[in-house]
């Protein structure tokens, strides 16, 4: 067991950053070598700009007419991605794991507010899975995948979560987490979590074609 | 308008389907092989990076549902949100890998040419950008090629792929209907012309053919505004005239890419500095947008100055001057094309202001205007269709009514067609005019002479 | 193109007082120049619905209802068509054909001007008319018409009734190529660009023999080959046709059903042969957007990036002129080098036998210039015809209207 841990606390992260990291570059760079080979006419419409400003103007919380018209969902949406990447980042036992393996180290958060925020994630997906259910424009799309993808970013939250409060069988749920939280970051590149990196190719594009072209704002 | 039953069931809208002879009997001669290999060729070979993206990226948030027209017009019924108009024609499609039924393929025809007007305002309300008209060209990309696209819209293509314009106009059907025009416009302006072929003029006026064929008084007022502002202008006597084209919405890019081409080689036969076009939304994205890029040409070669954009110039030189302002009040539509698709909504307020006293918006308005339900070829494919196009537009219907305007401005062919229908299937008790009807009623006819 | 030794090329300036006609009638039409520029004519008004030709100050005897397509024909001459009663004809210098119709439009004429044609409609069905004999065969609509020097036409007809919005008749394909009037027994669905061979025997067009395929034939055989789509094809010689054809989006030229050149472009069209028929030219585009010329398939150094319109051999086929157009203003290049004038317009260059000499007319500001070898040599123009080079290349002939005065102007190089 303390061996099996060993491996997962440390080879698997780093197999799994690497398979992160290196997925996301290896994506990026197929698709831009595939733009230039099947579609470079793509590279005569996109403008650093347009791209900026449709990026931009979209990262400004509820100021497209589309979350306007979406509030609640944007913005637990909006601060679900924020917390998403804030909370495993700044959370001080992960920080001191890395502090252990590089001797760097960064502020954390407060344990207990990291606790609220985690629950805040957990709300947000569970908020995500009823909406698929209740509403009906958005049942009529989601498929099993959905409700996986939803699952996959559960499990090291909630399991963080208990892992924290060691409530039950602690090291199972440990472990669990450490697993699932790997898991999510080797599938992050080869999911639909990969909006990560295509968003903003998708929207830099969209937004040049309306900035450069139609002259027209797409927000 | 439906019952929450039934939508959720296949059948999109409480309209009866028509049946389309050329739907049908196009797909009687399908082969199980003959679709599956148009459909993998279409998705396979002739898109790219942009499309798998868009097809790997969507996370289904339904965001853009409330986007679509066709979505709020049809008491919310998802079928009708962009993303399951893809869920039900292109992400079947990849999952089968091209294995699809001719059932699976009417339903197909159906979404992408009769229940989405391309009018790209989806992609305005996916955080992704995603362009779904792109993909509903697709569709329709594939069906063109299985034939299977509705007749009458074909009948258009047909028309441009022979004649280079959309109504089957003859070459002396065209010259004989501009001297026919010029000779009555010279009741007000003695010596006026409407000089054919002038090589080495500035302007080169172009218009769609539904001008010539029915409405030709549209050029005749064009043709006094010219005069009357002293422009170098001429038009061209061959084909090539014709800035409209079908062929961009049936998927038939090498059709739509002949008929671009002709048109801006025409331009540079006669050797103008610019093209003015009249008030058209679909032909002005396909000289802009479209049909330029299958030939190469990254943006059109010549400058494409849309009837909105040239009305301003006019105005604000003082070139044209108005005699007095038209009294009724007035709210005008933003096509798709021209505002979303050209930003040019700004321009268009400054002379709907200059023109009329009393001017009221519609909301939304500019960029996230409704479409008119008949853009993106929605309307040319035909009568049959009417019903449900009616149907799928209550939402501009409420959008215009509650304006308490007397004057419908619309300054497109297209949504002035559409919203024709629109009054009076939902009897509005509007009129609908061209901006350009306006300026001819309000203008002083007099020759502009420059300051000494 | 070149100038005849038997036209004046001693005088140097010959005046016609233009703008006098504009007070001498009620209206005066753009006006149109001969080509050895001894004659200014426009279509002038004379009262309601009546309209003359004015040729340097004289008008045509015939008074008509309507004349448009003013075109100068052989070297001094000027043709139009031309209504009387509601019914059309063409009139050479004032003297009308015999056969009149319901409508005539596409003015062809060959270089020497011995030889005029035009399409014709009477009673709803079309044709066309060489020489005042007009076909003898009609049909229900006609396109692309085409005339050979030697008087030989051909133009797209409908051989078939098609009912409105009938895609099925469509589709099993209702035209064919009518040569001299009788039509060819093979229908395609289109039917694009018809060519002929120098000698006028040899025929070639573009075809679309399905909804997505596209074809073509070559006196009577259709390629084996199918492309994506098709551009106008040429003869290379009574035995060679040459087109640019689409295969997986991308443009090749290919030459009796086989590649003829090797590289595939974003673009490829204006095939234009050098007068030998030794050097093979097209307008292409590599990369996406850019625009060059490519000859024998080497493209040239230089790239554009909006359009070439147009583009021209001399005689001995030495020199090549693309008209082009780069950031927004319009240039000429010759043999690769750029002239670098920024013009708002540059017209149809002229170019003496060997080559050497250039001679092009351009607007810049809203006037006319000409310039030759780089050099402005005349400028202030209100308007210019294309100008002239003397077949020694000694000389350019200026053709133009300057404070209203026409002006045929010696230049010597």
């Amino acid at each position: 067991m303390n061996s099996f841990i060993a491996f997962i606390m440390g080879p698997m992260v780093w197999i799994s950053v690497i398979i992160f990291l290196g997925g996301l570059i290896f994506k990026l760079v197929g698709i831009l070598g595939a733009v230039r080979q099947k579609e470079p006419y793509i590279y005569s419409y996109v403008t650093l700009k347009h791209s900026l400003r449709s990026i931009g103007a979209w990262l400004i919380p509820f100021f497209p007419r589309s979350a306007r018209l979406s509030p609640v969902y944007y913005g637990i949406s909006y601060l679900f991605h924020i917390l998403l990447f804030l909370v495993p980042l700044f959370l001080a036992s992960h920080i001191v794991l890395i502090n252990e393996a590089f001797q760097i180290s960064w502020p954390a958060l407060n344990d207990s507010v990291a606790d609220v925020l985690t629950l805040g994630v957990i709300a947000a997906l569970i908020f995500f899975a009823v909406r698929r259910i209740r509403v009906p424009e958005v049942k009529y799309l989601t498929g099993a995948m959905d409700y996986l993808l939803i699952l996959v970013v559960l499990l090291p939250f909630l399991t963080g979560f208990l892992a924290y409060h060691q409530w039950v069988a602690y090291q199972w749920i440990t472990v669990i987490h450490i697993l699932s939280g790997e898991l999510m970051l080797i599938i992050i590149p080869f999911s639909r979590f990969s909006h990560m990196l295509n968003a903003p190719l998708t929207r830099a594009y969209m937004g040049s074609e309306f900035g450069h072209v139609r002259q027209a704002r797409d927000w | 308008m439906q019952t929450k039953e039934n939508a959720m069931t296949d059948t999109p809208s409480a309209v009866e389907k028509p049946t389309d002879p050329a739907i049908e009997s196009g797909l009687e001669r399908l082969t199980p092989e003959r679709i599956r290999q148009v459909i993998q060729q279409v998705l396979k070979k002739e898109t790219g990076p942009r499309f798998k993206a868009y097809v790997e990226t969507c996370m289904r948030c339904g965001l853009c549902a409330d986007a679509c027209s066709y979505f709020l017009s049809n008491d919310r019924d998802p079928q009708f949100m962009p993303a399951a108009k893809v869920k039900n024609t292109v992400w079947q499609m990849l999952k089968k890998d091209g294995n699809v039924s001719r059932d699976f393929l009417r339903r197909a025809v159906r979404i992408s040419h009769l229940e989405c007007n391309a009018c790209k305002r989806c992609a305005m309300y996916c955080p992704f950008g995603i362009d779904i008209a792109y993909m509903m060209l697709l569709v329709r990309r594939i069906c063109h090629k299985l034939e299977i696209t509705p007749q009458y819209i074909q009948d258009t293509v047909n028309s441009h792929s022979v004649t280079l314009n959309q109504m089957w106009v003859k070459d002396d059907e065209w010259i004989d209907t501009l001297q026919w025009q010029e000779e009555d416009a010279r009741d007000e302006f003695e010596d006026l012309q409407i000089p054919l072929d002038k090589v080495g003029a500035d302007i080169m006026y172009s218009v769609i053919a539904p001008e010539p064929k029915f409405q030709a008084g549209l050029i005749y007022q064009a043709a006094t505004m010219m005069h009357a502002a002293g422009m170098d202008w001429t038009m061209p006597s061959s084909p090539g005239w014709d800035n409209s084209n079908m062929a961009m919405y049936t998927g038939d890019n090498e059709i739509s890419g002949r008929i671009a081409r002709k048109f801006f080689e025409t331009a540079a036969k006669l050797r103008v500095k610019r093209i003015v076009m009249g008030e058209c939304g679909h032909a002005f994205r396909s000289v802009y947008d479209m049909g330029n890029r299958w030939n190469s040409w990254v943006m059109p070669p010549f400058e494409v100055v849309h009837a909105l954009a040239f009305y301003h110039e006019l105005l604000t030189q003082g070139r044209i001057t108005i005699k007095e302002k038209y009294k009724k009040k007035v709210t005008l539509h933003d096509p798709c094309n021209v505002s979303r698709g050209r930003g040019l909504h700004d321009k268009a307020r400054e002379v709907v202001n200059l023109v009329c006293k009393d001017f009221v918006e519609m909301t939304p308005n500019r960029e996230h205007n409704y479409c008119c339900g008949a853009g993106g070829g929605v309307i040319n494919c035909g009568p049959p269709y009417k019903g449900e196009r009616m149907v799928n537009n209550r939402v501009k219907a409420e959008q215009l009514a509650a304006t308490g305007a007397e004057v419908l401005i619309a300054p497109c062919h297209n949504c002035h067609s559409g919203l024709e229908d629109i009054i009076q299937h939902y009897d509005l008790k509007m009129e609908i005019k061209f901006l350009g009807d306006l300026i001819y009623e309000t203008m002083e006819k007099k020759i502009y002479e420059p300051e000494a | 193109m070149n100038g005849k030794t038997s036209w004046d090329w001693e005088t140097e300036l010959k005046e016609v007082p233009f703008d006098e006609w504009k007070t001498r009638f009620n209206w005066v039409q753009a006006p149109q120049v001969s080509q050895n520029g001894e004659n200014i004519a426009a279509v002038v008004n004379l009262d309601d619905m009546a309209f003359s030709v004015c040729v340097n100050g004289k008008i045509w005897e015939g008074e008509y209802e309507k004349i448009w397509s003013l075109t100068p024909v052989s070297d001094s001459g000027f043709a139009a068509f031309v209504a009387r009663d509601e019914e059309w004809t063409l009139s050479v210098n004032g003297q009308e054909w015999t056969h009149w119709c319901d409508f005539i439009w596409q003015m062809m004429k060959s270089q020497d001007g011995r030889v005029l044609g035009a399409a014709f409609q009477s009673d709803s069905e079309y044709g066309v008319i060489v020489n005042d004999t007009p076909w003898e065969d009609r049909y229900e609509n006609l396109t692309g018409a085409v005339m050979t020097a030697n008087g030989t036409s051909a133009a797209v007809v409908q051989v078939a009734s098609m009912p409105g919005a009938d895609v099925e008749a469509f589709r099993k394909g209702v035209f064919s190529v009518a040569c001299n009037g009788i039509p060819e027994d093979r229908r395609f669905l289109n039917i694009w660009d018809i060519s002929f061979d120098s000698a006028g025997r040899q025929i070639g067009y573009g075809v679309r023999t399905d909804r997505e395929t596209y074809g073509i034939v070559q006196n009577d055989t259709l390629w084996e080959n199918r492309f994506e789509s098709v551009w106008k094809p040429e003869f290379l010689d009574e035995n060679s046709l040459l087109a640019p054809v689409r295969i997986n989006g991308k443009w090749q030229l290919y030459k009796n059903d086989a590649p003829f050149w090797k590289r595939r472009y974003d673009q490829l069209w204006h095939l234009t042969l050098s007068p030998d028929g030794k050097d093979v030219a097209a307008i292409v585009s590599t990369p996406y957007g850019r625009w060059s010329v490519a000859v024998n398939d080497t493209v040239w150094d230089v790239t554009w990036d909006t359009m070439i319109s147009d583009i021209h051999f001399s005689k001995d086929g030495s020199s090549l002129a693309a008209v082009y157009k780069h950031k927004d203003v319009w240039d000429l290049a010759v043999n690769q080098t750029s002239w670098e004038m920024a013009a708002d317009m540059v017209f149809v260059p002229c170019m003496s036998p060997d080559g050497r000499v250039v001679a092009v007319v351009i607007q810049k500001q809203g006037q006319y210039q000409l310039v030759v070898n780089k050099k402005t040599v005349a400028s202030g123009f209100s308007f210019m015809a294309d100008p002239v080079i003397s077949s020694d290349g000694s000389k350019v002939l200026l053709k133009g209207i300057e404070n209203g005065i026409y002006k045929r102007r010696i230049i010597r190089v």
